[in-house]
């Protein structure tokens, strides 16, 4: 019966299975019934295939629980406490709410790829075609058929993510709404948010910090807006806001930036002052004075940082790499820390030599102008010649081996008297008559040149088209389509390099005679039964694509064996 | 010193084309005119410098990448900057695949910093005709995304065997692109794989656009309105002078024909084309073309076969490649001096308004200005060499 290690968790006595009264037991593995006055358990369910459980509704006569597996059986226990109905109610509550605290412990977890599957034949009517033919006709596994078949499909759920840049102006861009009391409402999305990280990455930090631990996200973001840092005054140094830390990391990176300077010595960065040209044409540099107000200086000031973290956030990201060569993501790295090195004063010689050749060729760009060039002298040199020997083979076809007739001059000669006599004698000839062609030949004529005729073929297959019944049509387009697909795959096998090709081959070949019985033989069989005069013609087509592939195995196979 | 050299021009001045005085009003204060007289001095200049010996990528995987941000729905080209594209594409796509048919074309679309595709890299005109007319139904937002398209086009043509041409055509509206990363090492590796970028600009020069193009061997230029716009874009049709890296090899290529069996009807069959697709499927049918290699049947040529892969043609669209192989020789321009009466091509007699005439240098014959654009840019064959036996045959083997 039961082993000693399970323990019986509750026993229900009084209970109907089938007609017959015994014993329900529930373990804490699995729940099991035996009947009255055996020694073995006639059923019993494991927890972890039992889809759900069902009870008979209030006020019923018999008291019923209905146990509903995940393959489709389900079994029904009948509670008949000689007590009378509350009792029965009574002992079936109990079942039912042990097994509502135990199953979904064992809830099996539904195979989240079995999900993704059905979901692909369900929104492909056409891939949910070829799963029929192919894998329900057992032409092809259905490991085969997820590997092979429908892989185009499932990567297309994979295509990665795009990475995006930041836009100057995306903090601008948020536009408010007023909700009419005094409230304004901001609507940021994804794009924006990931903006503001890329961005500001103390705010990115603050983000993981408190959401979701101390604050909601709603909330956060609330903050955010609402606190002096994205505001412009920005007098933060009184406030006790979540985000002054913020505010002053910004500032010390700025002095940073300030302090390293920049590395590039055609660059002169105090020409980027306003200078107005004053009277007399002298240039004053204008010293900006010490009360101009300091709003507008703040202001400037944020502007600036927030343009220098726009670009920092463009190049902090890491450069793609290729897969293949494992030395790029270092030199890459490398290369980007270089750029935006801090106090680098010890350059290797590598690094002075490549100074040196950026600066040339700047100064360079910089005297000359390419639309004074003429601009011949760059195109000339790229373009590659076109070798052709034997041109006049180009232009006329091949010719099978018959010389060229040389006419002698008199033979030309007598010819064109020759036809010139025939064009006369044409001129004078001429008679009128009624009878061109004989009545009965001309009948004959039209009769073969009129729709069905003997030589007007096309038409009568055409009408013949439209005899087919459109569901017919329908199964030889599926027949059309499976077959494609098992030929496409069977052809890109060849030629076979690989042993696994070969193998690969060999498994389609097998497949195509499967399909060939198991999917095409009885469509002819119910054509000749259904519309005898079309059967032949239907199939004969996918026939010939059949012994196609047929002859290419056997043709390859022959090869294989006279090799060895 | 001034007034020795103000009678001649300085000498940085020469071969410098003062385009600023070409530029003239007309009676009624439009500049259409001058404009057209431009463009089609840039044409013809165009066409003189094509020299008729050099190896061409006529396997061509162009990629067209399309603006679609804000700056498109911007005016200037009636009615919408975006409209007025989709038209011109509609007509560039058919001529395209007219003039080059075994190539292949893909769509890609630049919106909102993301890039989209619209439409996979085949040889079928309507597909792609119809993918962007569907354009006209999307709603424009955002800014472009240089990078983001270029990588997208580059993902696809990297895989693609080395002895076809890669070429991109961006349409590009916005004087701005917001990126995600460095922009240079995407260029350094369009270089790498040889793929050539050509620009279309709506709005003004771009550095970065400039750079593009010149670094990958591509043209650059801005669209002054849409006529030029048209001829721009029509200038793409030709095949290019093939890449430095473009190798030779054998291509394998099917050529089909009607299964015809003696004695027996023509079976119904069903074509390879419309087997899986949802609103017009195969229809059973006779006529079609079979490959050679596993007999399945297409509607038309040219494609590639869905099952065997081979790519199937016809023999005409192979002998269209010759236009560009052996090119009608241009014609010298000379002045009318009453030289000849008519034109040798259409017969139009010569009149006043002919200011220039056009003279075939292998069997000087003379023809009209109309007959010049027809022959060169349709016809492919001069017809005083084509009416001139002992010519035609010796001319493409000097």
């Amino acid at each position: 019966m039961t082993t000693s290690s399970e323990e019986i968790l509750l026993q229900v006595p009084h209970v109907r299975y089938k007609k017959g009264d015994g014993t329900l037991y529930l373990m804490d593995q699995r729940i099991a019934w035996m009947m009255e006055n055996r020694d073995t358990v006639s059923i019993s369910h494991l927890y972890s295939d039992i889809k759900t459980q069902k009870i008979s509704p209030e006020g019923k006569a018999k008291v019923q629980l209905q146990v509903v597996l995940h393959n489709g059986v389900s079994s029904t226990f009948h509670f008949i406490n000689r007590g009378g109905l509350q009792e029965q109610a009574a002992d079936r509550d109990r079942v039912k709410e042990l097994l509502q605290t135990l199953l979904p412990k064992f809830k099996r977890k539904i195979d989240k790829e079995l999900e993704e599957k059905n979901r692909l034949l369900s929104s492909n009517p056409a891939l949910l075609q070829l799963y029929k033919d192919l894998v329900m006709s057992e032409v092809v596994s259905s490991e085969e058929f997820w590997a092979q078949h429908a892989s185009q499909y499932t990567q297309a759920q994979k295509t990665q993510t795009q990475d995006i840049g930041v836009s100057g102006a995306f903090l601008a861009d948020i536009k408010p709404q007023t909700d009419g009391c005094n409230g304004l409402k901001y609507n940021i999305t994804a794009d924006i948010i990931e903006s503001i990280f890329k961005t500001y990455p103390a705010v990115k930090k603050k983000y993981l910090e408190h959401v979701p631990a101390k604050m909601s996200e709603a909330q956060f973001w609330t903050k955010f807006f609402q606190s002096h840092y994205f505001h412009r005054d920005r007098k933060y140094a009184e406030s006790k806001d979540l985000f002054t830390e913020c505010g002053k990391i910004d500032d010390q990176e700025m002095k940073k930036d300030i302090q390293t300077g920049i590395n590039d010595p055609l660059l002169d960065i105090t020409a980027f002052e306003d200078k107005s040209i004053d009277e007399c044409y002298g240039a004053q540099a204008e010293k900006p004075t010490g009360t101009i107000g300091t709003v507008s200086q703040a202001m400037i000031k944020r502007f600036n940082q927030h343009s220098i973290m726009v670009l920092k956030a463009s190049k902090n990201k890491q450069p793609e790499q290729p897969q293949q060569n494992g030395a790029d993501p270092n030199t890459n790295s490398s290369k980007t820390q270089e750029n935006n090195s801090t106090n680098s004063i010890s350059n290797n010689s590598s690094n002075n030599e490549e100074t040196h050749v950026n600066k040339k060729q700047r100064i360079q760009e910089k005297i000359t102008y390419n639309d004074l060039e003429s601009s011949n002298e760059n195109q000339n040199s790229s373009r590659s010649q076109l070798s052709l020997s034997k041109v006049e083979r180009y232009l006329h076809g091949p010719m099978p081996g018959a010389s060229i007739e040389h006419l002698l001059p008199n033979e030309a000669a007598t010819v064109n008297r020759g036809v010139l006599l025939e064009c006369r004698q044409w001129q004078g000839g001429r008679q009128l008559s009624n009878n061109l062609v004989s009545p009965a030949a001309s009948v004959g004529a039209l009769g073969e040149l009129s729709p069905g005729g003997a030589l007007m073929r096309g038409f009568q297959e055409q009408s013949l088209a439209q005899l087919v019944p459109s569901d017919i049509e329908k199964d030889v387009r599926n027949l059309y389509l499976s077959l494609c697909e098992l030929l496409n795959h069977f052809w890109k096998c060849f030629p076979p390099t690989t042993p696994a090709l070969e193998q690969k081959a060999i498994k389609m070949h097998e497949a195509l005679h499967k399909f060939q019985g198991a999917k095409l033989k009885p469509f002819e069989d119910k054509l000749i039964r259904e519309l005898s005069p079309l059967s032949h013609h239907l199939t004969k087509h996918l026939n010939q694509l059949l012994n196609a592939a047929y002859q290419k195995f056997n043709t390859w196979q022959k090869m294989k064996t006279h090799h060895r | 010193m001034v007034d020795e050299e103000d009678p001649k021009e300085y000498r940085w001045e020469t071969g410098y084309e003062k385009t600023w005085e070409a530029i003239k009003e007309d009676d009624e204060g439009f500049l259409e005119a001058s404009v057209a007289d431009i463009v089609q001095r840039a044409k013809r200049k165009r066409q003189a410098q094509k020299q008729p010996n050099t190896k061409l990528g006529m396997m061509r995987h162009l990629y067209i990448i399309i603006d679609c941000s804000d700056s498109m729905s911007n005016q200037d080209l009636k009615p919408t900057r975006l409209l007025c594209t989709i038209k011109l594409l509609e007509l560039f796509i058919e001529e395209f695949f007219d003039q080059n048919p075994i190539s292949q074309m893909g769509a890609i679309i630049m919106q909102n910093k993301r890039a989209e595709r619209i439409s996979e890299l085949a040889g079928n005109a309507r597909k792609h005709i119809k993918a962007i007319n569907n354009l006209n139904r999307t709603s424009l937002n955002g800014e472009p995304s240089l990078q983001n398209g270029l990588n997208m086009a580059l993902k696809s043509l990297k895989l693609l065997p080395t002895h076809a041409s890669r070429e991109i055509l961006i349409v590009m509206g916005s004087l701005t692109t917001c990126d995600p990363g460095d922009i240079n090492i995407t260029i350094d590796m369009l270089k790498a794989e040889g793929v050539r970028c050509s620009i279309i600009g709506l709005a003004a020069e771009v550095h970065i656009c400039r750079q593009l193009a010149v670094e990958t061997g591509g043209t650059y230029n801005v669209i002054l309105d849409d006529s030029h716009y048209k001829d721009l874009l029509f200038q793409h049709i030709e095949p290019p002078p093939a890449a430095v890296c473009l190798e030779s090899s054998l291509i394998k290529m099917g050529f089909p024909h009607q299964m015809v069996v003696e004695g027996t009807e023509e079976p119904l069959t069903m074509c390879m084309c419309h087997v899986d697709s949802t609103d017009e499927g195969s229809k059973l049918t006779t006529g079609g073309y079979y490959c050679p290699q596993c007999c399945s049947k297409y509607c038309e040529l040219p494609v590639e076969c869905r099952v065997c892969g081979l790519t199937l043609v016809s023999a005409p669209h192979l002998a269209r490649s010759y236009h560009h192989l052996f090119p009608a020789a241009n014609y010298k321009e000379i002045d009318y001096d009453s030289r000849a009466t008519i034109c040798y091509a259409c017969q139009k007699a010569f009149g006043d308004t002919d200011k220039n005439i056009y003279r075939c240098p292998n069997c000087e014959k003379i023809f009209c200005i109309d007959c010049d654009i027809f022959i060169h840019e349709t016809l492919h064959t001069c017809p005083g060499c084509a009416t001139n036996l002992s010519l035609f045959q010796n001319h493409n083997s000097e």
